[in-house]
């Protein structure tokens, strides 16, 4: 068995792919100058948040975290043993490795953590409150901006009320609001996240301690089950599903094809147009829904449901036929709710007695910032970096109206600093009455990188680099991405082409179940997901859970026992492994499996 | 004498001093609601009544005869003769009469002549804090009134085997004032039996159900000649954490020629490597346990038996008991005295130290 990845100096560029370099930021990307320091750390891809390829202009996602989730970990809240979390960029696909804090530096501190931490901890819930006025704040701001084409003539507007400046100016202005409020957006989802994070670990373990053979699952159905609007969207779904029966017009939803077709249909009658106005109230802002098969709002070329509300009527559709089998579409979150009380109860009454305080407060705490934990990828990921992205297509259909581009999607092809720079072009041409360089100069830049995109996506993975540690003892490492000692050694050991008969990774819910395979990598596939097959998937968001309603079982290649997979599953009590690495890779539709929630196995049984 | 002579495990007063350590657990399991295979209990009382004073002063001055550090071949005669004399004295004991009347309702209750287990109940043993484990005669697969009378009388002269009596002067000073109760219940034609302990005896965690099992009849586990499946589970979630299934070549059955005592049998191929326990009787069988822990108050380990049909209704409780290793001692705070900022800072400090997956389930 090999003891190291590849070196990130030795991994070979893809044919075709001559010159991705020049799609990144300079700063994003392996260099001779750091190479010595850079060759001896362990360095993993981030298929969890980007299980694709980047897009130049979708570069700022990454940076936007590899920024802020470093400055509150490193600089802002002291925490202990972790700085943040490094970023390269190799053949288009991001790697990370979480930066330890010397040794010398950790009392210190924890010294400060406990200080800093503490008065967040300590005000938790007023803290949030602040928070989420802040954040639903950032939202509106983005919301407001508008890019049009620039006009042959200002309008009246400019003049009489002495604007004073011009929509040329206001674009460029507006780009950079743009920019700026998703950069201090992601400054507010780390505020409170990676402090969150350490207080579930803390109950997490001190669980682990006092019972030592307790499951994740029995943990986090101690702290989870809080009605949180996460699964706000899944329920205006099975809603909607219940008033298409009450008006009557279940028949009509179930029949036509497309949701366009299906809306000129319902207008024909009363019940038809209360319904769909019903739709389109809940559709703003429930359905602000990214699609993203990995975390959701990563990347810019995946629609929201209010984009393609042909995803949204699917699932309402497929509630639609449930509620007529006579089944209960509700989640059954006072059961869950109740065994959660109950769970807690019983293992508390077991504690020594010494124990019972840190235990309440642990898990009081847990519970808190469960909440957020739950509910930050609502607010930001879906809500603000749809919006985002919906911003930024709107840009871009505006600068190819105006000649900058051949087509709208050429914009993403090129970095966010150079947009800037196309902007300008515009703008200028724009203002003088002349013409810019545009899409005469982007084109040839243009059509070299998607030949380079489309050869990247197809080259082999590459799921780490370097020297793997004897042990991963980053937290969020282990919590967030579901990387492991054992993964890593699962990682270096299926480098080979034998027929691969187990996989592992953590167990996300309980229960084991024999099932076929069903692989989908999109959200669009999911229609073809048959009842009771085995979801197989790169990640799961929001966005996918009326498969949940469907399956017998999910296996994710990434995410821990916090990740949206894991905790939908225990909600729908389906068993679950997550954070295989390797399952979308390996798995084929049609395979029979038997996936072991309980031991975070899957069997291939032919 | 107002104490009866015999008394019915669904009928019984919970008194420990009439129905012995295992009698009285019985009747409390039974009391509880929980299943347990029927029977009856000759008690503390019958015994008095049939040993003649004269000869419980002559067995207090033999055994006092016996020097602390006499040969073992001594004590050994000298137990002999008292059990020996304790059979001969009880022939024509006044309790036989409510025995054989039992007996003969526990047959009717049953359908057919009663195979029963015989088994001895001191007053002394199945305390919470020692359990004699083993000390006194147990009788599998009896059938008929008058073996069942001798096997009583058997159960009774085994207060004074030479392994109860060391175990008395070793734990006790010899002060144990003597009684015997004995348990007659019906046999339970296992299909699989064990035990099971209320906590993991490994680290005294109160959270989890250990459970041992076999095919066939119990006795070979609870005796130690065989290997068993070994599960797992937690209390709260009934989560089956662990399984460790064994090859199990040989069970345990009643003998078949005679229909009484037991026999050897070879398990199947294809059962040898099967869990004795499906995941329903483990359910089971966890919930029994948990009853019977919160009717102690305290950690159990006890016995169980399966038979041919559906779980959850064919698990039986055979016998239960407080365990006697952890359960006096309180469970060792992990964080005592902490707050939670303390807490998370051990947590977040002592991340991933010590070799293995910080959240990975150990083992």
């Amino acid at each position: 068995m090999v003891d190291r990845f590849p070196s990130p100096f030795d991994v070979a560029t893809p044919p075709g792919a001559e010159g991705w370099e020049r799609m990144y930021d300079w700063y994003h990307l392996f260099g001779e100058e750091r190479r010595e320091a850079d060759e001896q750390r362990f360095w993993f891809q981030d298929r969890l948040h980007h299980p694709d390829v980047l897009h130049p202009y979708d570069e700022i996602q990454c940076e936007c975290w590899w920024q802020a989730l470093g400055a509150f970990n490193t600089r802002i809240f002291a925490m202990p043993p972790a700085y943040g979390v490094d970023q390269r960029v190799l053949n288009g696909r991001l790697y990370v490795t979480p930066i330890a804090a010397p040794p010398e530096e950790v009392a210190a501190r924890a010294e400060e953590f406990a200080r800093r931490a503490g008065h967040y901890y300590e005000h938790w819930d007023d803290i949030y409150a602040e928070w989420k006025h802040k954040v639903l704040g950032k939202l509106d701001e983005i919301r407001a901006i508008d890019f049009e084409p620039l006009p042959a003539l200002e309008p009246d507007s400019v003049v009489f009320d002495h604007v004073g400046f011009s929509s040329g100016y206001r674009m460029i202005r507006d780009f950079d609001r743009l920019v700026l409020t998703m950069y201090e957006t992601y400054q507010y989802h780390f505020e409170l996240l990676n402090i969150g994070y350490a207080a579930y670990v803390n109950f997490f373990l001190f669980c682990r301690n006092a019972f030592p053979d307790i499951s994740e699952q029995a943990i986090s159905r101690m702290v989870g089950g809080l009605r949180v609007d996460l699964y706000r969207p899944d329920d205006e779904l099975k809603r909607l599903a219940k008033e298409a029966e009450r008006l009557g017009i279940g028949e009509q939803v179930l029949g036509s094809s497309g949701a366009t077709a299906l809306f000129a249909e319902l207008d024909g009658s009363d019940a038809g147009r209360e319904w769909v106005a019903d739709w389109n109230a809940t559709a703003d802002p429930w359905f602000l829904i990214a699609t993203d098969p990995g975390h959701p709002g990563g990347y810019h070329t995946y629609p929201t449901w209010l984009d393609s509300p042909d995803i949204p009527l699917s699932a309402v559709r497929e509630y639609v036929r449930r509620v007529r089998a006579g089944e209960s579409i509700d989640r059954p979150t006072g059961e869950v709710l109740a065994e959660r009380d109950r769970i807690t109860a019983e293992y508390r009454e077991l504690l020594a007695v010494d124990d019972v305080a840190v235990f309440d407060e642990s898990i009081a705490l847990a519970r808190k910032v469960f909440a957020y934990i739950e509910e930050h990828v609502l607010y930001i990921e879906h809500w603000i970096w749809s919006t985002f992205w919906s911003k930024s297509r709107q840009l871009s259909r505006a600068l190819a109206a105006m000649g900058e581009f051949d087509e709208a999607e050429d914009m993403f092809f090129l970095r966010r600093y150079e947009v800037a720079e196309a902007l300008y072009d515009t703008v200028a041409g724009w203002s003088v009455g002349s013409r810019g360089r545009g899409a005469d100069y982007w084109r040839p830049i243009v059509a070299e990188r998607r030949r380079i995109y489309e050869a990247l996506r197809v080259a082999p993975l590459v799921p780490a680099l370097g020297p793997p540690p004897d042990e991963i003892n980053e937290p969020f490492t282990v919590m967030l991405w579901g990387i492991t000692s054992t993964t890593v050694r699962e990682w270096l050991t299926s480098g080979g082409d034998g027929e691969v008969v187990t996989l592992k990774g953590t167990p996300g819910s309980r229960g084991v179940v024999e099932g076929v395979v069903r692989v989908v990598t999109h959200v669009d596939q999911l229609a073809d997901v048959q009842l009771g097959e085995v979801l197989v998937c790169p990640a799961t968001s929001p966005a996918w859970s009326p498969a949940f309603a469907r399956v017998s079982a999910t296996i994710s290649d990434v995410g821990g026992i916090m990740s949206h997979t894991a905790i939908v599953c225990r909600e729908y009590q389906l068993p679950a492994v997550v954070g295989t690495g390797v399952a979308v890779a390996t798995l084929r539709t049609g395979q029979r499996v038997r996936v072991d929630g309980d031991n975070g196995v899957v069997t291939v049984l032919d | 004498m107002s104490s009866p002579a015999v008394v019915f495990l669904d009928d019984a007063p919970p008194r420990r001093d009439l129905l012995g350590g295992k009698g009285y657990g019985l009747v409390r399991l039974s009391v509880a609601g929980l299943r347990v295979p029927p029977g009856f209990v000759v008690t503390t009382a019958a015994y008095r009544a049939a040993i003649p004073d004269a000869l419980r002063r002559q067995i207090r001055y033999r055994l006092e005869g016996v020097a602390p550090d006499a040969p073992v071949g001594d004590v050994d005669r000298v137990t002999a003769e008292i059990r020996a004399g304790i059979v001969d004295a009880t022939a024509q004991h006044d309790g036989r009469g409510a025995v054989d009347e039992a007996y003969a309702r526990l047959s009717e209750r049953c359908g057919t002549e009663a195979a029963v287990a015989v088994r001895s109940s001191s007053a002394a043993e199945d305390a919470a804090d020692r359990s004699f484990a083993g000390e006194h005669d147990t009788f599998l697969w009896v059938r008929g009134a008058e073996d069942v009378q001798r096997r009583v009388r058997d159960c009774w002269a085994s207060l004074f085997t030479t392994r109860a009596v060391h175990y008395a002067r070793g734990l006790a000073g010899g002060a144990v004032e003597p009684a015997m109760a004995v348990v007659v219940q019906q046999m339970v034609p296992a299909r699989s039996a064990g035990v099971f302990l209320t906590l993991n005896p490994l680290n005294g965690d109160r959270s989890k159900v250990v459970i041992e099992s076999v095919w066939g009849l119990g006795e070979p586990l609870v005796s130690g000649q065989v290997d068993p499946d070994r599960f797992l589970v937690d209390k709260v979630t009934g989560e089956i954490l662990r399984r460790d299934v064994v090859v199990k070549p040989t069970r345990l059955v009643t003998d078949p020629g005679s229909g009484r005592g037991t026999a050897v049998a070879a398990v199947t191929d294809a059962d040898q490597q099967q869990p004795s326990l499906s995941d329903p009787e483990i359910g089971e069988l966890v919930r029994l346990a948990r009853l019977v822990e919160r009717d102690a108050g305290r950690p159990q380990d006890g016995e169980f038996a399966t038979e041919d049909g559906a779980a959850p209704g064919n698990v039986f409780l055979v016998q239960a008991r407080p365990e006697t290793a952890w359960s006096h001692r309180a469970p060792q705070p992990v964080a005592a005295g902490k707050t939670a900022m303390d807490a998370i800072l051990g947590t977040l400090s002592g991340f991933g130290r010590g070799g293995s997956d910080p959240l990975q389930r150990g083992g």
